[in-house]
């Protein structure tokens, strides 16, 4: 951010301070529309798979959806299921398919549109590496005052893995809380009601080197982090509150085990930064042939671990 | 005389000669005298050569030699035969500069007037010079006159600097002091005020640097002999200013607020002593400090139509990066024949190194617990790193036949850092012949290994990239690299060729990543190690000179045919791709008139192949059925992938010398991109702006007017 706002900042000076900033047509490299696929399954769930077309970079409008396409999935070379169109939440479209994914099963993807090359894309869920324990140093627990006058628990968690693999330590997680909503009746505090929500935390400056947040509300855990065989995740959970009437109560853990096309695609777009003019993105994973896009799998597991009284 | 004696005698004129004329050619060796792999770059050069706002300016005279990349308009550090920018040694006084630029590289840290002359290798350097892996400039400054007093006062259109220097004690002890200031910050203001466009609305920006030189020399005897050398220079930006967005139900405003300063320091104490008529010793006590710092914070608040006012997110930032050396130096000269030097020393150096304070507050309110006054916690607890390094080296330059001349060395270096030591030999071989009609030719080789990192993401020189060091997760870059050359010297021409093959072992780069949304922050700033990654890169190309001279006109032509590359395994999926200062041709042309003796002209027209950049074609949008939050992706197929457009601009620059013996004068005029050509900084993709998205070229420095006058007395 602030990288950023210093050279624009500065660019700006030397730029439109000697009047030199010029709107051209610049000759961007000419790639027709091409399909779009995007899905990550996980195990006992159906494949659902987004489908769209590519834009240009001066097309502003909402992508297209192509609802024509054709959507399959097979394993093993064999037709195993024709996906079909289903409108969700919000109206967004996408196809899903009437078998479960079982894990270690490599499901092909195939998307036809007409007028359009078919696209192709293969991967499977992998099966899941478990946490061994999540554990609250109590001792360490405290409650932090917050700018707007509420409060927040700050939790010291330790996230332990069981059996690390030696190779492909292809990670995600994600935090979330819940929050018990009481009522005061004759002095006492009576549980009304419960909400959930997500979860921020703190860690040391290697951590978070070392994880990126995606567009799956999980975040992403780079191999490197457990290149000396540590098999613990330290993090200060964050759960804000107000003490008139609200008390945190639990802490969930989901613990995704990713696939190779998974975690490369979400790491090389967390490499990507802003389209800031400066930055210097990494290539894109794709894993979908002919297209863009992403197919790959996952599996879940996750631990809850209830938050002491503090 | 019995023993050996040296004394010193000063000559007195006993009589009075009509003045005598001389007027030299410079023709082969002006504006910039070559000799092979080391290239003098003399300061009475710079104030001839064309430079925007009329400013002279040593890292732009580089810049015109062949293998020397910098970035559109020279904003973005020397890059030599495919190396990174801080893969080159800068000295001034024999003092490592860490940060050679000002306002982004317009202009250098070297003031002009204080040169007395400059030296880059771009290869085979001596191994007294130590691990550095493409390139050492060695800038000497001067000592001041020993007899009399003079002033230099020089006023361009950017800056302007005062020079003053003379005896302390007669013939024995003299001193040199200069100043030198910008007046960025009036024009900034100016602009600003007149057309509001520097940034946003509300402005209030404000940039300036200043340099200090002191160079003191005091000579105890003909054998023992003292300088002192200090620098000081720093620069400053300031803006704040308020972006507004207005809608039916209210008024959003984000409110910014940026302040930043850098500079490098540096000193250094010399004795040198003549031990024997043919062997003497620099003894050097060096200090140098470069740091920076910034705070940035952003308000964001929304003002309802109904007249209430909330706070949407705030935004704190403070940063700071530093790197500071104490060392110590003995450097040995013998010559025991006249066809035969031999150097030696050692050195040691204590680097204190703070890579990237970084330290961010990003409340919105009812999410996140940082207040601000835990910023300056993290910033006091932020890890400083100490690490010693020492090194012994030897050099000879032997003529062991008639037309043949060997340099070979040998540098060995220690550096240790957390109780990991990393060891290194660096050998240096380079041979050389002067054959019969002005023929010669040379051929070396040379390996070294560097400790010290510049580690940045970006296109241009910032001074916020950190310095880090060597550690055991940030390897020390190897970098070996051959070449050889002819030439021909005859009858007014001269013509020259290099070859050269260059391979970075080791070589690192800065791995970026999106903002944090779903942490809450870092508690401290120790993951810097963990953001570096090792890959490898390769530099090859021909070099030619061509120079002849027409008396009184000189024609000087260079060009460059180079490739430069990098792999990283973690980047771009593990396939090489072109090095973001990669220019397949270079060409510069330097012409130079001298119409009178009070009047000449200098021409320069340059030409290169566009630099690469990253750059995406088609978008979509994420969202797969089971995320939430939806994020437009970038189809980013190769790193540095796509071109810009050629950068070519003629500059042109006329002087004016007048003025009798005690005052002399030196008006230039000139023009810098005398055609305008709208070389692109960077493209920018604005595909926020509605239906209509546009591809917008910046462009930094038009046609702009030079001017500069100098006064000497």
């Amino acid at each position: 951010m602030q990288k950023y706002a210093y050279i624009l900042i500065l660019a700006n000076i030397l730029a439109s301070g000697l009047r030199c900033v010029r709107e051209t047509d610049i000759q961007l490299p000419d790639e027709p529309a091409k399909i779009v696929a995007l899905s990550h399954f996980t195990i006992g769930e159906p494949v659902r798979v987004e489908v769209s077309l590519s834009q240009t970079l001066t097309d502003a409008g909402d992508p297209e959806i192509p609802f024509n396409a054709d959507v399959s999935i097979s394993v093993d070379g064999k037709f195993l299921d024709k996906l079909f169109r289903v409108t969700g939440d919000g109206g967004r479209i996408y196809w899903e398919s009437r078998d479960l994914v079982v894990p270690k099963t490599e499901y092909t993807l195939a998307v036809r549109i007409a007028g359009l090359e078919p696209v192709a894309a293969h991967s499977s869920a992998p099966e899941p590496v478990e946490i061994a324990e999540v554990r609250i140093d109590t001792a360490k627990m405290r409650v932090v005052d917050l700018a707007d006058g509420r409060l927040a628990l700050r939790v010291p968690l330790q996230i332990r893995i069981k059996n690390l693999p030696a190779e492909k330590r292809y990670f995600a997680f994600s935090l979330q809380h819940e929050i018990e909503i009481f009522e005061v009746i004759n002095g006492q505090p009576v549980p009304d009601e419960y909400y959930e929500a997500s979860t921020k935390f703190l860690a040391d400056g290697r951590t978070l080197a070392l994880v990126y947040d995606t567009p799956e509300k999980v975040v992403l855990v780079n191999e490197n982090f457990w290149s000396d065989e540590r098999d613990l995740l330290n993090l200060d959970a964050l759960i804000p509150f107000d003490p008139a009437y609200e008390k945190p109560r639990r802490l969930f853990v989901d613990w995704r085990t990713l696939s190779d096309a998974f975690y490369r695609y979400h790491l090389s777009l967390a490499r990507q930064g802003n389209n800031f003019p400066l930055n210097d993105p990494d290539a894109l994973f794709n894993n979908i042939e002919g297209g863009y896009g992403n197919f790959s799998g996952y599996s879940v597991s996750g631990d809850t671990v209830g938050i002491p009284e503090f | 005389m019995t023993t050996e004696r040296l004394e010193r005698f000063r000559l007195v004129s006993n009589g009075t000669l009509p003045e005598v004329l001389v007027t030299a050619t410079p023709a082969l060796e002006d504006p910039i005298k070559r000799d092979e792999s080391r290239q003098n770059l003399p300061a009475s050069a710079m104030p001839s050569v064309p430079m925007p706002g009329g400013e002279a300016d040593l890292l732009r005279l580089a810049a015109l030699q062949p293998g020397v990349q910098t970035g559109v308009d020279g904003l973005g550090g020397l890059h030599v035969r495919g190396g990174n920018a801080d893969q080159n040694l800068i000295l001034l006084d024999d003092v490592p500069v860490y940060n050679p630029n000002h306002a982004l590289g317009l202009l250098s840290v070297f003031n002009p007037a204080t040169i007395n002359h400059a030296r880059l290798w771009k290869g085979d350097f001596p191994a007294r010079y130590g691990g550095r892996a493409s390139s050492v400039l060695d800038v000497r400054t001067r000592d001041g006159h020993f007899r009399d007093y003079h002033a230099d006062l020089s006023v361009g259109l950017f800056a302007a600097s005062a020079t003053l220097e003379g005896p302390l004690l007669y013939d024995t002890s003299s001193f040199l002091l200069s100043a030198r200031t910008t007046y960025f910050g009036p024009w900034i203001d100016f602009l600003n005020k007149r057309d509001n466009l520097i940034t946003f609305s509300g402005d209030k920006a404000a940039y300036r640097f200043y340099d200090i030189n002191l160079k003191l020399n005091y000579i105890f005897s003909g054998k023992n002999r003292v300088y002192f050398s200090y620098y000081q220079g720093g620069d400053v930006f300031k803006n704040k200013f308020e972006q507004r967005f207005d809608d039916r139900e209210g008024s959003a405003t984000d409110q910014y607020d940026l302040d930043s300063d850098w500079g490098n320091a540096i000193a250094a104490i010399r004795w040198n002593h003549l031990l024997r008529k043919n062997l003497f010793v620099n003894s050097t006590l060096r200090f140098s400090r470069f740091y920076y710092q910034s705070r940035l914070t952003l308000l964001s608040t929304f003002l309802a139509a109904s007249g209430k006012q909330n706070l949407l997110a705030y935004y704190g930032q403070f940063y700071q990066t530093l790197i500071q050396d104490w060392s110590g130096k003995s450097d040995f000269s013998y010559f025991p024949t006249d066809k035969l030097t031999i150097r030696w020393g050692l050195a040691y150096t204590l680097h204190t190194f703070q890579p990237g304070a970084l330290s961010v507050n990003f409340l919105v309110p009812g999410q996140s617990p940082i207040t601000s006054d835990s910023l300056s916690k993290v910033l006091l607890n932020n890890e400083r790193l100490g690490a010693d390094e020492a090194e012994l080296y030897v050099d000879n330059e032997w003529q062991f036949w008639e037309k043949w001349h060997l340099e070979a060395g040998l540098n060995f270096s220690s550096f240790q850092i957390r109780n990991k030591g990393f060891l290194a030999l660096q050998p240096r071989l380079r041979i050389r012949r002067s054959g019969t009609a002005g023929w010669r030719m040379w051929a070396g080789y040379h390996q070294t290994a560097q400790n010290l990192h510049q580690i940045g993401s970006f296109n241009i020189s910032l001074p916020f990239e950190l310095w880090v060091p060597t550690t055991a997760k940030v390897p020390p870059e190897i970098a070996w690299q051959c070449s050889a050359g002819v030439g021909l010297t005859r009858n007014g021409w001269n013509i020259q060729a290099e070859g050269y093959y260059k391979r970075l072992e080791r070589v690192l780069t800065f791995l970026s990543s999106s903002t944090a949304l779903f942490t809450g922050g870092a508690e401290d700033a120790s993951g810097w190690e963990d953001r570096i990654v090792s890959g490898q890169g390769t530099g090859y190309g021909v070099e030619m000179v061509l120079e002849k001279s027409f008396r009184p006109a000189t024609v000087s032509l260079t060009y460059t045919w180079s490739s430069a590359t990098r792999q990283f395994d973690d980047l771009n999926s593990g396939r090489t791709f072109p090095f973001r200062f990669d220019r397949r041709h270079d060409l510069k042309i330097i012409f130079r008139q001298q119409f009178f003796r009070w009047l000449d002209a200098n021409v320069v027209w340059s030409y290169a192949t566009g630099n690469p950049i990253t750059l995406s074609g088609v978008k979509f949008q994420h969202h797969t059925p089971n995320g939430d939050v939806e994020r437009t992706v970038y189809v980013y197929t190769e790193v540095n992938g796509y071109r810009l457009p050629a950068y070519h601009r003629l500059d042109a620059a006329l002087n004016v010398r007048f003025g009798q013996k005690k005052f002399r004068h030196l008006v230039q005029l000139g023009v810098y991109n005398a055609y305008n050509r709208a070389n692109p900084f960077f493209l920018y993709i604005d595909s926020g702006s509605g239906a209509n998205a546009k591809g917008i070229q910046y462009t930094l420095l038009p046609a702009l007017p030079s001017f500069r006058y100098e006064l000497r007395f």
